[in-house]
């Protein structure tokens, strides 16, 4: 080929430059496009491409340690993410509404606002590994995500600032999941502060028979409810401590028919279930690769 | 070229270099420009090409008249799998030609309104440089040099690039 003759890319219509690069994974987006020259730089910026930052292929390279935050996270692997962070929220100048993280990555305060910063228009995260993000830091960051609707997290010990602060800051809330126990402190919660919950998966977690009543009582607006392969517990006064339901009772189903959707798994010969009741309802998903991801829920679901 | 005597419509196309293609219109149509031409009754006897070059007109047509003859989703629920497989292998073999050939393709596809066709050279695109370099990139396609990033957009692109170093 002679020098001369090199083909103007420049010419070809940014729409056809989007559709070569909508199969590509962030990594060929930040490292090889981008850099290559200006047209496919301004190409790779296409909204479209940035609807979702998915980063759930990414995991910290973590040890755990039995002091707060109980995890030790290597230097590399947080620089690693600092970087990967840094190429794709500069190239999608705003646009990103779905944002995903591994279950074992672990966000860093400074690394979570310096994302809300740049996703103004967030309406979905899932956001598992909350150990080293602080009150400051998740409230800083919610305070910036008005359009916030969907949240994936794990279950924190005192709910009650953080959905207070989705509350204040984000009037459109309608999706948790939360990866982890559901007690009665953050049902009542969630009655209190987002009483126009929509959406509610729990699946997979120790749940206390009465918080479930508590659900199916009082949060009056939810219309789907994921309860599949809960470690289900009814607490009984001391000495004794707790009696695992092997069954739900009819009053219980009886509640649930008012909700459009109502998904349950309660069942021995259920894989997942099998799973939950062997770890107690407090899922080691290291041992169920991928598994974390799953959800009865569709717009749930990773 | 003298006008074809059998029943089915014929239409010519006249390319850059000025020569003439004769196909059945059933053919030309997988175009939806040269569709819509035909129907707003836009089309002379000879449509004229003129961004188009002998060689890639060819190529879109042998293209064209392939997808043509072959039977398409949406008239048949039951459509058999070895044409869906016969139609996959053609693609697979058209698209190995050099870079310079398929950006021309794809440009006339774009200009013609060929789906597929756009499609498939997209997809040929992104399998040649999926993982590669900035640098590699640049080779396969023969990047225009007065388009390479400014020297500010390289000052940064290093730095993002950098960044984790310190």
């Amino acid at each position: 080929m002679e020098e001369g003759d090199s083909r103007r890319w420049e010419d070809l219509d940014p729409n056809i430059l989007a559709k070569i690069f909508r199969g590509f994974d962030i990594f060929d987006l930040t490292s090889g496009i981008a850099h290559t020259c200006s047209s496919w730089r301004n190409a790779a910026c296409d909204p479209l491409l940035w609807k979702t930052l998915d980063l759930s292929m990414l995991k910290s390279n973590f040890i755990k340690i039995p002091l707060e935050p109980y995890v030790y996270v290597d230097g590399r692997s947080d620089r690693h993410l600092t970087r990967v962070l840094k190429l794709s929220l500069n190239l999608s100048r705003g646009c990103i509404t779905t944002l995903l993280f591994h279950y074992y990555m672990y966000v860093s305060d400074a690394q979570l606002t310096y994302t809300a910063e740049r996703t103004p228009k967030l309406k979905r995260l899932v956001l598992p590994a909350w150990n080293r993000i602080k009150r400051t830091g998740i409230c800083k960051a919610i305070s910036l995500w008005n359009d916030l609707e969907s949240l994936t997290m794990p279950s924190i010990a005192n709910p009650p600032y953080l959905m207070e602060a989705i509350s204040q800051h984000c009037k459109n809330f309608s999706e948790l999941k939360i990866l982890g126990p559901c007690d009665m402190l953050f049902v009542q919660t969630l009655i209190r502060c987002v009483p126009n919950l929509k959406v509610l998966s729990i699946r997979c977690s120790i749940l206390n028979i009465e918080a479930l009543q508590l659900i199916l009582d009082d949060l009056k607006n939810l219309e789907v409810l994921n309860i599949s392969h809960c470690f289900i517990v009814e607490v009984l006064p001391p000495p004794a401590t707790r009696r695992v339901i092997e069954k739900l009772d009819s009053t219980i189903m009886e509640k649930g028919k008012r909700l459009r959707e109502f998904y349950t798994c309660l069942d021995d010969s259920c894989i997942m279930c099998q799973r939950s009741k062997a770890d107690e309802g407090l899922m080691r998903w290291y041992k169920y690769d991928g598994l974390w991801k799953e959800d009865e829920v569709k717009s749930l679901a990773v | 070229m003298s006008t074809s005597s059998s029943s089915s419509k014929k239409i010519v196309l006249k390319s850059a270099d000025n020569e003439t293609f004769e196909i059945d219109e059933i053919v030309a149509l997988e175009s939806q420009a040269i569709k819509n031409m035909i129907e707003d009754e836009c089309a002379d006897n000879v449509i004229p090409l003129g961004n188009i070059d002998s060689k890639t007109l060819s190529k879109i047509i042998e293209y064209c008249k392939k997808h043509a003859e072959s039977p398409k989703k949406d008239d048949n629920a039951d459509i058999d799998e070895k044409a869906v497989e016969d139609l996959k292998s053609f693609d697979a073999e058209f698209a190995k030609v050099d870079m310079p050939l398929i950006q021309d393709i794809l440009m006339a596809a774009n200009f013609l309104n060929i789906d597929n066709l756009i499609g498939l050279m997209c997809r040929t695109i992104a399998d040649r440089i999926k993982g590669k370099t900035p640098e590699e990139i640049r080779k396969i396609l023969n990047i225009n040099k007065n388009d390479l990033l400014s020297p500010e957009q390289e000052a940064k692109a290093r730095e993002e690039n950098s960044w984790a170093f310190d």
